[in-house]
Protein backbone atom coordinates (compact mmCIF):
# COMPACT_ATOMS: atom_id res chain seq x y z
CA UNK A 1 0.00 0.00 0.00
CA UNK A 2 2.68 2.48 1.00
CA UNK A 3 5.93 2.78 -0.91
CA UNK A 4 9.41 3.52 0.42
CA UNK A 5 8.64 7.23 0.79
CA UNK A 6 5.57 6.48 2.87
CA UNK A 7 3.25 7.64 0.11
CA UNK A 8 0.33 5.89 -1.42
CA UNK A 9 1.10 4.62 -4.90
CA UNK A 10 -0.77 7.41 -6.66
CA UNK A 11 -3.52 6.48 -9.11
CA UNK A 12 -2.78 2.77 -8.77
CA UNK A 13 -4.18 2.18 -5.33
CA UNK A 14 -6.28 5.24 -4.57
CA UNK A 15 -9.99 5.04 -5.33
CA UNK A 16 -10.40 8.71 -4.51
CA UNK A 17 -8.02 11.61 -5.10
CA UNK A 18 -8.87 15.15 -4.05
CA UNK A 19 -6.53 17.39 -6.03
CA UNK A 20 -4.99 20.66 -4.86
CA UNK A 21 -7.51 22.78 -6.82
CA UNK A 22 -10.52 21.20 -5.21
CA UNK A 23 -12.39 22.13 -2.04
CA UNK A 24 -14.65 19.50 -0.49
CA UNK A 25 -17.41 20.56 1.93
CA UNK A 26 -19.55 18.09 3.86
CA UNK A 27 -19.34 14.54 5.10
CA UNK A 28 -17.09 12.56 2.83
CA UNK A 29 -17.24 8.81 3.25
CA UNK A 30 -15.33 6.25 1.19
CA UNK A 31 -14.67 2.51 1.20
CA UNK A 32 -11.30 2.63 -0.52
CA UNK A 33 -7.99 4.46 -0.24
CA UNK A 34 -8.16 8.24 -0.28
CA UNK A 35 -5.55 10.88 -1.12
CA UNK A 36 -6.25 14.48 -0.11
CA UNK A 37 -4.05 17.19 -1.62
CA UNK A 38 -6.66 19.98 -1.56
CA UNK A 39 -9.02 21.45 1.04
CA UNK A 40 -11.69 19.63 3.01
CA UNK A 41 -14.25 20.90 5.51
CA UNK A 42 -16.63 18.64 7.41
CA UNK A 43 -15.75 15.02 8.11
CA UNK A 44 -13.82 12.29 6.36
CA UNK A 45 -14.15 8.58 6.92
CA UNK A 46 -12.77 5.53 5.14
CA UNK A 47 -12.37 1.85 5.98
CA UNK A 48 -9.05 1.83 4.14
CA UNK A 49 -5.98 4.03 3.92
CA UNK A 50 -5.76 7.81 3.93
CA UNK A 51 -2.95 10.07 2.75
CA UNK A 52 -3.07 13.80 3.50
CA UNK A 53 -0.57 15.71 1.36
CA UNK A 54 1.81 18.45 2.43
CA UNK A 55 -0.30 21.32 1.05
CA UNK A 56 -3.67 19.92 2.08
CA UNK A 57 -5.85 21.94 4.46
CA UNK A 58 -8.32 19.82 6.34
CA UNK A 59 -10.86 21.17 8.83
CA UNK A 60 -12.60 17.95 9.79
CA UNK A 61 -12.71 14.96 12.07
CA UNK A 62 -11.10 12.12 10.18
CA UNK A 63 -11.19 8.37 10.58
CA UNK A 64 -9.29 5.69 8.66
CA UNK A 65 -7.70 2.30 9.06
CA UNK A 66 -4.22 3.60 8.30
CA UNK A 67 -3.28 7.25 7.80
CA UNK A 68 -0.33 9.36 6.79
CA UNK A 69 -0.60 13.05 7.57
CA UNK A 70 1.75 15.59 6.02
CA UNK A 71 -0.56 18.62 5.81
CA UNK A 72 -2.61 20.79 8.14
CA UNK A 73 -5.47 19.20 10.07
CA UNK A 74 -7.86 21.06 12.36
CA UNK A 75 -9.94 18.33 13.97
CA UNK A 76 -9.56 14.95 15.59
CA UNK A 77 -7.93 12.03 13.85
CA UNK A 78 -8.57 8.36 14.51
CA UNK A 79 -6.44 5.69 12.84
CA UNK A 80 -7.33 2.22 14.06
CA UNK A 81 -4.10 0.82 12.68
CA UNK A 82 -0.92 2.72 11.88
CA UNK A 83 -0.71 6.52 11.91
CA UNK A 84 2.31 8.30 10.45
CA UNK A 85 2.72 12.01 11.13
CA UNK A 86 5.23 13.63 8.78
CA UNK A 87 7.60 16.52 9.47
CA UNK A 88 5.36 19.04 7.65
CA UNK A 89 2.19 18.00 9.51
CA UNK A 90 0.29 20.43 11.72
CA UNK A 91 -2.44 18.85 13.79
CA UNK A 92 -4.79 20.88 15.99
CA UNK A 93 -6.94 18.22 17.63
CA UNK A 94 -6.81 14.90 19.43
CA UNK A 95 -4.96 12.00 17.89
CA UNK A 96 -6.26 8.43 18.38
CA UNK A 97 -4.05 5.67 17.04
CA UNK A 98 -3.24 1.99 17.10
CA UNK A 99 0.43 2.50 16.31
CA UNK A 100 2.13 5.82 15.68
CA UNK A 101 5.27 7.43 14.31
CA UNK A 102 5.95 11.15 14.51
CA UNK A 103 8.68 12.84 12.45
CA UNK A 104 10.84 15.64 13.83
CA UNK A 105 9.26 19.01 13.05
CA UNK A 106 5.66 17.86 13.21
CA UNK A 107 3.28 20.07 15.22
CA UNK A 108 0.66 18.38 17.37
CA UNK A 109 -1.62 20.52 19.50
CA UNK A 110 -3.91 18.03 21.22
CA UNK A 111 -3.95 14.78 23.13
CA UNK A 112 -2.26 11.61 21.93
CA UNK A 113 -4.51 8.69 22.81
CA UNK A 114 -3.63 5.10 22.08
CA UNK A 115 -6.62 2.94 21.21
CA UNK A 116 -7.23 0.01 23.57
CA UNK A 117 -4.67 -2.74 23.17
CA UNK A 118 -7.40 -5.33 22.73
CA UNK A 119 -9.15 -3.23 20.13
CA UNK A 120 -5.86 -2.85 18.31
CA UNK A 121 -5.24 -6.60 18.33
CA UNK A 122 -8.73 -7.22 16.98
CA UNK A 123 -8.14 -4.73 14.21
CA UNK A 124 -4.77 -6.18 13.22
CA UNK A 125 -6.32 -9.64 13.07
CA UNK A 126 -9.15 -8.35 10.87
CA UNK A 127 -6.65 -6.50 8.68
CA UNK A 128 -4.49 -9.61 8.31
CA UNK A 129 -7.53 -11.68 7.42
CA UNK A 130 -8.61 -9.13 4.84
CA UNK A 131 -5.12 -8.97 3.35
CA UNK A 132 -4.92 -12.77 3.25
CA UNK A 133 -8.27 -12.87 1.47
CA UNK A 134 -7.09 -10.28 -1.02
CA UNK A 135 -3.86 -12.22 -1.65
CA UNK A 136 -5.90 -15.34 -2.32
CA UNK B 1 -32.02 -11.21 -38.36
CA UNK B 2 -29.36 -8.48 -38.61
CA UNK B 3 -30.49 -4.94 -39.25
CA UNK B 4 -27.87 -2.46 -40.45
CA UNK B 5 -28.74 1.18 -39.91
CA UNK B 6 -26.66 3.47 -42.13
CA UNK B 7 -26.40 7.07 -40.98
CA UNK B 8 -27.39 9.76 -43.47
CA UNK B 9 -23.87 11.22 -43.86
CA UNK B 10 -22.76 7.94 -45.44
CA UNK B 11 -24.59 8.98 -48.64
CA UNK B 12 -21.51 11.07 -49.51
CA UNK B 13 -19.35 9.50 -52.22
CA UNK B 14 -16.19 9.60 -50.11
CA UNK B 15 -17.57 6.82 -47.94
CA UNK B 16 -18.41 4.52 -50.88
CA UNK B 17 -15.15 2.58 -50.70
CA UNK B 18 -15.47 1.92 -46.97
CA UNK B 19 -19.09 0.81 -47.37
CA UNK B 20 -18.18 -1.50 -50.28
CA UNK B 21 -15.40 -3.07 -48.24
CA UNK B 22 -17.73 -3.57 -45.31
CA UNK B 23 -20.53 -5.08 -47.39
CA UNK B 24 -18.15 -7.51 -49.13
CA UNK B 25 -16.75 -8.58 -45.77
CA UNK B 26 -20.25 -9.05 -44.30
CA UNK B 27 -21.22 -11.21 -47.29
CA UNK B 28 -18.05 -13.29 -46.92
CA UNK B 29 -18.85 -13.89 -43.26
CA UNK B 30 -22.53 -14.69 -43.94
CA UNK B 31 -23.71 -11.72 -41.90
CA UNK B 32 -25.97 -10.16 -44.50
CA UNK B 33 -29.13 -8.51 -43.29
CA UNK B 34 -31.61 -5.75 -43.83
CA UNK B 35 -30.21 -2.30 -44.61
CA UNK B 36 -31.97 0.87 -43.51
CA UNK B 37 -30.60 4.21 -44.69
CA UNK B 38 -31.47 7.08 -42.36
CA UNK B 39 -31.04 9.58 -45.23
CA UNK B 40 -34.61 9.37 -46.39
CA UNK B 41 -36.25 8.67 -43.04
CA UNK B 42 -37.79 11.32 -40.81
CA UNK B 43 -39.12 9.04 -38.08
CA UNK B 44 -35.93 7.34 -36.91
CA UNK B 45 -37.49 6.24 -33.61
CA UNK B 46 -40.43 4.57 -35.32
CA UNK B 47 -38.19 2.81 -37.82
CA UNK B 48 -35.80 1.41 -35.21
CA UNK B 49 -38.62 0.40 -32.87
CA UNK B 50 -40.40 -1.37 -35.72
CA UNK B 51 -37.32 -3.48 -36.45
CA UNK B 52 -37.11 -4.55 -32.80
CA UNK B 53 -40.81 -5.47 -32.90
CA UNK B 54 -40.21 -7.52 -36.06
CA UNK B 55 -37.64 -9.55 -34.12
CA UNK B 56 -34.25 -8.10 -35.05
CA UNK B 57 -31.56 -10.11 -33.21
CA UNK B 58 -28.85 -7.52 -33.84
CA UNK B 59 -29.17 -3.85 -34.65
CA UNK B 60 -25.95 -2.51 -36.08
CA UNK B 61 -25.17 1.20 -36.08
CA UNK B 62 -23.16 1.95 -39.22
CA UNK B 63 -21.66 5.41 -38.81
CA UNK B 64 -20.25 7.30 -35.82
CA UNK B 65 -21.00 8.26 -32.19
CA UNK B 66 -24.13 10.13 -33.21
CA UNK B 67 -25.49 7.09 -35.06
CA UNK B 68 -25.07 4.99 -31.91
CA UNK B 69 -26.71 7.68 -29.79
CA UNK B 70 -29.62 8.01 -32.26
CA UNK B 71 -30.31 4.28 -32.02
CA UNK B 72 -30.04 4.19 -28.25
CA UNK B 73 -32.25 7.28 -28.01
CA UNK B 74 -34.86 5.55 -30.20
CA UNK B 75 -35.14 2.56 -27.89
CA UNK B 76 -34.46 3.53 -24.29
CA UNK B 77 -37.49 4.53 -22.23
CA UNK B 78 -39.93 3.24 -24.84
CA UNK B 79 -42.48 0.41 -24.79
CA UNK B 80 -40.21 -1.91 -26.76
CA UNK B 81 -37.17 -1.41 -24.51
CA UNK B 82 -37.74 -4.56 -22.44
CA UNK B 83 -37.95 -6.62 -25.66
CA UNK B 84 -34.79 -4.94 -26.92
CA UNK B 85 -32.90 -5.65 -23.70
CA UNK B 86 -33.91 -9.32 -23.67
CA UNK B 87 -33.62 -10.22 -27.35
CA UNK B 88 -31.57 -7.68 -29.26
CA UNK B 89 -27.86 -6.88 -29.35
CA UNK B 90 -26.31 -3.60 -30.42
CA UNK B 91 -23.40 -3.75 -32.85
CA UNK B 92 -21.29 -0.90 -34.21
CA UNK B 93 -19.49 -0.49 -37.53
CA UNK B 94 -17.49 2.75 -37.41
CA UNK B 95 -17.06 4.70 -40.64
CA UNK B 96 -15.42 8.13 -40.79
CA UNK B 97 -14.49 10.42 -37.88
CA UNK B 98 -15.98 10.91 -34.41
CA UNK B 99 -15.96 7.25 -33.46
CA UNK B 100 -14.74 7.29 -29.86
CA UNK B 101 -17.54 4.94 -28.74
CA UNK B 102 -16.46 2.24 -31.21
CA UNK B 103 -12.83 2.77 -30.16
CA UNK B 104 -13.83 2.22 -26.51
CA UNK B 105 -15.35 -1.10 -27.50
CA UNK B 106 -12.14 -2.10 -29.28
CA UNK B 107 -13.54 -1.60 -32.79
CA UNK B 108 -11.00 0.23 -34.96
CA UNK B 109 -12.41 0.10 -38.48
CA UNK B 110 -15.20 -1.31 -40.60
CA UNK B 111 -13.46 -4.57 -41.52
CA UNK B 112 -12.48 -5.36 -37.95
CA UNK B 113 -16.05 -4.51 -36.91
CA UNK B 114 -17.38 -7.26 -39.21
CA UNK B 115 -15.11 -9.86 -37.58
CA UNK B 116 -16.22 -8.64 -34.15
CA UNK B 117 -19.88 -9.02 -35.15
CA UNK B 118 -19.17 -12.61 -36.11
CA UNK B 119 -17.40 -13.36 -32.81
CA UNK B 120 -20.40 -12.00 -30.85
CA UNK B 121 -18.55 -11.15 -27.66
CA UNK B 122 -21.27 -9.53 -25.54
CA UNK B 123 -21.05 -7.09 -22.63
CA UNK B 124 -23.83 -5.44 -20.66
CA UNK B 125 -23.11 -1.74 -20.72
CA UNK B 126 -24.28 1.04 -18.39
CA UNK B 127 -25.59 4.30 -19.74
CA UNK B 128 -25.11 7.76 -18.28
CA UNK B 129 -28.27 9.83 -18.01
CA UNK B 130 -28.51 13.63 -18.07
CA UNK B 131 -32.10 14.80 -17.92
CA UNK B 132 -33.70 12.90 -20.80
CA UNK B 133 -30.45 12.32 -22.64
CA UNK B 134 -28.44 9.12 -22.43
CA UNK B 135 -24.72 8.91 -23.11
CA UNK B 136 -22.16 6.17 -23.49
CA UNK B 137 -18.78 7.88 -23.24
CA UNK B 138 -18.77 10.97 -21.04
CA UNK B 139 -20.17 14.36 -20.13
CA UNK B 140 -17.78 17.27 -19.62
CA UNK B 141 -17.77 20.87 -18.39
CA UNK B 142 -15.21 23.61 -17.70
CA UNK B 143 -14.02 23.29 -14.12
CA UNK B 144 -13.67 26.94 -13.07
CA UNK B 145 -16.65 27.96 -10.94
CA UNK B 146 -18.29 24.55 -11.11
CA UNK B 147 -19.89 22.97 -8.05
CA UNK B 148 -20.51 19.22 -7.86
CA UNK B 149 -23.04 18.03 -5.28
CA UNK B 150 -22.63 14.36 -4.39
CA UNK B 151 -24.49 12.55 -1.59
CA UNK B 152 -23.65 14.42 1.60
CA UNK B 153 -20.85 16.62 0.29
CA UNK B 154 -19.92 19.05 -2.45
CA UNK B 155 -16.83 19.83 -4.51
CA UNK B 156 -15.88 23.35 -5.57
CA UNK B 157 -13.28 23.96 -8.24
CA UNK B 158 -11.86 27.43 -8.87
CA UNK B 159 -9.01 26.62 -11.27
CA UNK B 160 -9.53 26.49 -15.03
CA UNK B 161 -9.57 23.02 -16.50
CA UNK B 162 -12.01 20.27 -17.36
CA UNK B 163 -14.36 18.06 -15.38
CA UNK B 164 -15.31 14.78 -17.05
CA UNK B 165 -18.03 12.43 -15.86
CA UNK B 166 -17.03 9.17 -17.48
CA UNK B 167 -19.02 6.04 -18.17
CA UNK B 168 -16.87 4.60 -20.92
CA UNK B 169 -13.27 5.68 -21.54
CA UNK B 170 -12.51 6.67 -25.12
CA UNK B 171 -8.76 7.26 -24.95
CA UNK B 172 -6.49 4.23 -24.52
CA UNK B 173 -3.74 6.49 -23.10
CA UNK B 174 -5.81 7.45 -20.04
CA UNK B 175 -4.10 6.57 -16.78
CA UNK B 176 -7.36 6.22 -14.90
CA UNK B 177 -9.35 3.02 -14.73
CA UNK B 178 -13.01 3.09 -15.63
CA UNK B 179 -15.55 0.38 -16.23
CA UNK B 180 -18.83 0.83 -18.15
CA UNK B 181 -20.52 -2.02 -16.30
CA UNK B 182 -19.80 -1.30 -12.63
CA UNK B 183 -22.89 0.85 -12.06
CA UNK B 184 -20.71 3.87 -11.29
CA UNK B 185 -19.67 7.11 -12.94
CA UNK B 186 -16.04 8.16 -12.69
CA UNK B 187 -15.38 11.85 -12.13
CA UNK B 188 -12.01 13.08 -13.35
CA UNK B 189 -10.95 16.71 -12.86
CA UNK B 190 -7.81 18.04 -14.54
CA UNK B 191 -6.83 21.67 -14.02
CA UNK B 192 -4.11 23.97 -15.32
CA UNK B 193 -2.21 23.42 -12.08
CA UNK B 194 -1.78 19.87 -13.41
CA UNK B 195 -3.29 18.31 -10.35
CA UNK B 196 -5.79 15.53 -10.74
CA UNK B 197 -8.94 14.70 -8.84
CA UNK B 198 -10.64 11.37 -9.22
CA UNK B 199 -13.66 9.81 -7.55
CA UNK B 200 -16.53 7.45 -8.32
CA UNK B 201 -20.21 8.23 -7.78
CA UNK B 202 -23.68 7.00 -8.69
CA UNK B 203 -25.20 10.42 -9.06
CA UNK B 204 -23.92 14.00 -9.22
CA UNK B 205 -25.57 17.40 -9.55
CA UNK B 206 -23.56 19.87 -11.61
CA UNK B 207 -23.94 23.62 -11.27
CA UNK B 208 -22.14 26.34 -13.22
CA UNK B 209 -24.15 29.39 -14.35
CA UNK B 210 -21.53 30.31 -16.96
CA UNK B 211 -20.79 26.98 -18.61
CA UNK B 212 -22.75 24.19 -20.28
CA UNK B 213 -22.37 20.47 -19.85
CA UNK B 214 -21.36 18.74 -23.09
CA UNK B 215 -22.52 15.16 -23.67
CA UNK B 216 -20.37 12.84 -25.79
CA UNK B 217 -18.73 15.93 -27.30
CA UNK B 218 -21.92 16.91 -29.14
CA UNK B 219 -24.94 17.95 -27.10
CA UNK B 220 -24.83 21.05 -24.84
CA UNK B 221 -27.01 21.21 -21.73
CA UNK B 222 -27.51 24.10 -19.30
CA UNK B 223 -26.83 23.55 -15.60
CA UNK B 224 -27.88 22.88 -12.85
CA UNK B 225 -28.39 19.33 -14.01
CA UNK B 226 -28.18 15.85 -12.53
CA UNK B 227 -26.06 13.11 -14.05
CA UNK B 228 -26.68 9.53 -13.02
CA UNK B 229 -25.85 6.01 -14.10
CA UNK B 230 -28.28 3.40 -15.35
CA UNK B 231 -26.79 -0.06 -14.92
CA UNK B 232 -26.67 -2.74 -17.64
CA UNK B 233 -28.97 -0.93 -20.04
CA UNK B 234 -27.66 -2.21 -23.38
CA UNK B 235 -26.13 -5.48 -24.60
CA UNK B 236 -23.30 -4.52 -26.92
CA UNK B 237 -21.10 -6.67 -29.16
CA UNK B 238 -17.54 -5.68 -28.24
CA UNK B 239 -14.01 -6.42 -29.48
CA UNK B 240 -11.37 -8.17 -27.42
CA UNK B 241 -9.21 -5.03 -27.51
CA UNK B 242 -11.84 -2.96 -25.69
CA UNK B 243 -10.70 -0.38 -23.10
CA UNK B 244 -12.25 -2.16 -20.12
CA UNK B 245 -12.46 -5.62 -18.54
Amino acid sequence: MFNKDNKLERFKDAETIIGASVKVKGNFQGQGNIIVEGALEGSLKTNANLYIGEKAQVVANIEARTAIINGELRGNVKARGYLAIGETAKIFGDVHYGEISVDKGAVINGQLLMLAEEHKRGESKKTEEKENELEK
Amino acid sequence: MHVYIYDDYLNKSRYNKAINRMEIRLTDLGLNGKIIRLGGIKNIKGTVQNEVKLGAKTIIAVGNNQTVNKIIGAIIDTDIYSDFQKKTLLGIIPIGDDNSIAASFGIKNEEEACNILLARRIKKIDLGLVGKHYFLNQASIQSSGTILDIDDYSLEIQERGEIRIINLLSNPKEIIKSSPHDGLLDISINTRRKDQTFLTVKKVKITNPNEKLIIDGVLEIKTPVEVEIMKDKVNVIVGKNRLFE
